[in-house]
């Protein structure tokens, strides 16, 4: 595949997460989080010399949007990415 | 008594009379379990047709009292009231005994802020009793002691009634006062509606278009069938096609129907996928509905249910051959990737679909007008 003119879709985007206690994130950017409706961890490419460790949250916000985010385990940060 | 199956449909009885109810037995109700619920019970064949007629006939009642009538199956309709106080003596009870004189003492008649709230007031009333009113202000208290199963009379709510149910939700007063995330979480847009109707609030009225009643029967001399039937079919598409009603325009929805020797009728409609006035077309769509013809039938009819726009008007890239298509497809992402770019065009390629990390799922890559079929949307 022509690297220079395909992109690949749902990249992650750094994102700004405020996060509670217990690590569950209760801002995002300026908007509150209103709930949370999932949350999971992925662990995948362990295999490789670039395992990825990820765990993610559904967020419904208080200005009704519904985002995934998740924080990087492996490196740290935090990531906003569409499904 | 109640209404014997329809002829190749499910084994289930329509409509029970009040001694058959009083048996247990109710509408959609397995054939087996309604006779051994009562032995006795007499089945009437099921006439669609004379049944669509006669509900035409109160609809048109309704419209000569000024009415504008929404309905979506015999046997239950809509209208706004307030437009017609005026001409009813000025209150709705003025437009209330115009409604019972135009449609008889038997009918039940409700009145209620919303739809579903004037359907269930409809419920609670008897016929040759006076119409059930509920006000504005007392229209959540009124729904709030009713079954949820109530919202079975809506189809689109599809099994969440009974899904209500199991939960434990069984009024429509425990229904209104869940929240709405939780509610739009657990059932998503069907459960927002529902929760809307539990708390007296409903989408607005769609009253049903002008009929524009254009049919032919033909009569057939013997049992016929097959190429018999076809034959038929052809003549009728023909003089309904002939017919000046149409004034042009192409078909939408044709219902074809029957009526059997041995008494009863059957209706099934079909909506073709593009509007056409192309008989071919229109014998390719409706011919395997007549074939699902249960009975020896005595007349079979063709009736218009929808026009489309005027027949020269439609569109005729889709009824064009695939390679046409095709190479105005590729001359079109030509032009366009001439005045834009290569990313003019792109189209998403599935790399690794099953991947659990989304990246990885997709890739946004050129058009390539030769692309073969299948891994690409």
């Amino acid at each position: 595949m022509n690297a220079r003119s395909s992109k690949r879709l749902a990249t992650p985007c750094a994102a700004r997460v405020r996060v509670g206690e217990c690590g569950v994130p209760v801002a995002l950017g300026g908007a509150a989080v209103d709930s949370v409706r999932e949350d999971w961890v992925v662990e995948d490419r362990w295999w490789t010399g670039r395992p990825v460790r990820r765990r993610y949250f559904e967020l419904v916000l208080e200005d009704g949007r519904n985002v995934v985010v998740f924080r990087n385990l492996s490196g740290g940060g935090w990531f906003t990415q569409r499904g | 008594m109640a209404l014997a199956p329809e002829a190749g449909r499910e084994q289930m009885v329509g409509e029970a009379s009040a001694p058959a109810e009083a048996f247990g037995v109710v509408a959609g109700m397995r054939l087996g379990e309604a006779l051994s619920r009562c032995p006795e019970l007499r089945l009437v064949p099921p006439d669609p047709e004379a049944v669509r007629g006669l509900w035409h006939e109160v609809l048109d009642r309704i419209e000569r009292i000024g009415g504008a009538p929404e309905s979506e199956c015999a046997g239950a309709a809509f209208f706004e009231a307030d437009g017609l106080r005026g001409i009813h003596g000025g209150d709705l009870a003025g437009v209330l005994a115009a409604t019972r004189r135009s449609l008889g003492r038997g009918s039940r008649i409700g009145a209620a802020p919303s739809r579903f709230a004037s359907y269930c007031a409809a419920r609670e009333a008897r016929p040759r009793r006076a119409p059930v009113v509920v006000e504005q202000r007392e229209a959540a208290g009124f729904l709030a002691g009713l079954p949820t199963a109530l919202l079975r009379s809506r189809p689109e709510f599809g099994p969440l009634p009974e899904v209500l149910d199991r939960l434990g939700v069984r009024t429509l007063g425990e229904l209104a006062a869940l929240p709405s995330r939780s509610v739009a979480e657990r059932f998503g847009h069907p459960g927002l509606l529902a929760l809307d109707l539990a708390r007296g609030r409903d989408t607005p009225l769609e009253p049903r278009r002008p009929p524009e009643p254009v049919s032919e029967r033909i009569e057939l001399p013997e049992a016929a069938s097959g190429q018999q039937l076809e034959r038929a079919l052809e003549m009728l598409i023909a003089r309904v096609l002939a017919r000046r009603e149409r004034r042009g325009r192409a078909l939408r929805a044709l219902a074809v129907s029957a009526r059997f020797v041995a008494g009863g009728t059957w209706r099934e409609t079909a909506t073709l996928r593009i509007a056409s006035a192309d008989p071919e077309r229109i014998r390719l769509a409706l011919g395997p509905k007549l074939a699902e013809l249960p009975s020896p039938a005595e007349s079979v009819a063709l009736e218009v249910e929808a026009f489309g726009p005027p027949a020269q008007d439609q569109g005729r890239l889709l009824d064009e051959e695939g390679a046409a298509r095709h190479a105005r497809l590729g001359e079109a992402v030509r032009q366009a990737r001439q005045a834009a770019g290569e990313s003019a065009a792109m189209r998403v390629l599935d790399v690794d679909p099953d991947s659990r990390l989304p990246e990885r799922r997709s890739v946004l890559a050129p058009f390539v007008d030769s692309t073969p079929k299948g891994r690409h949307r």
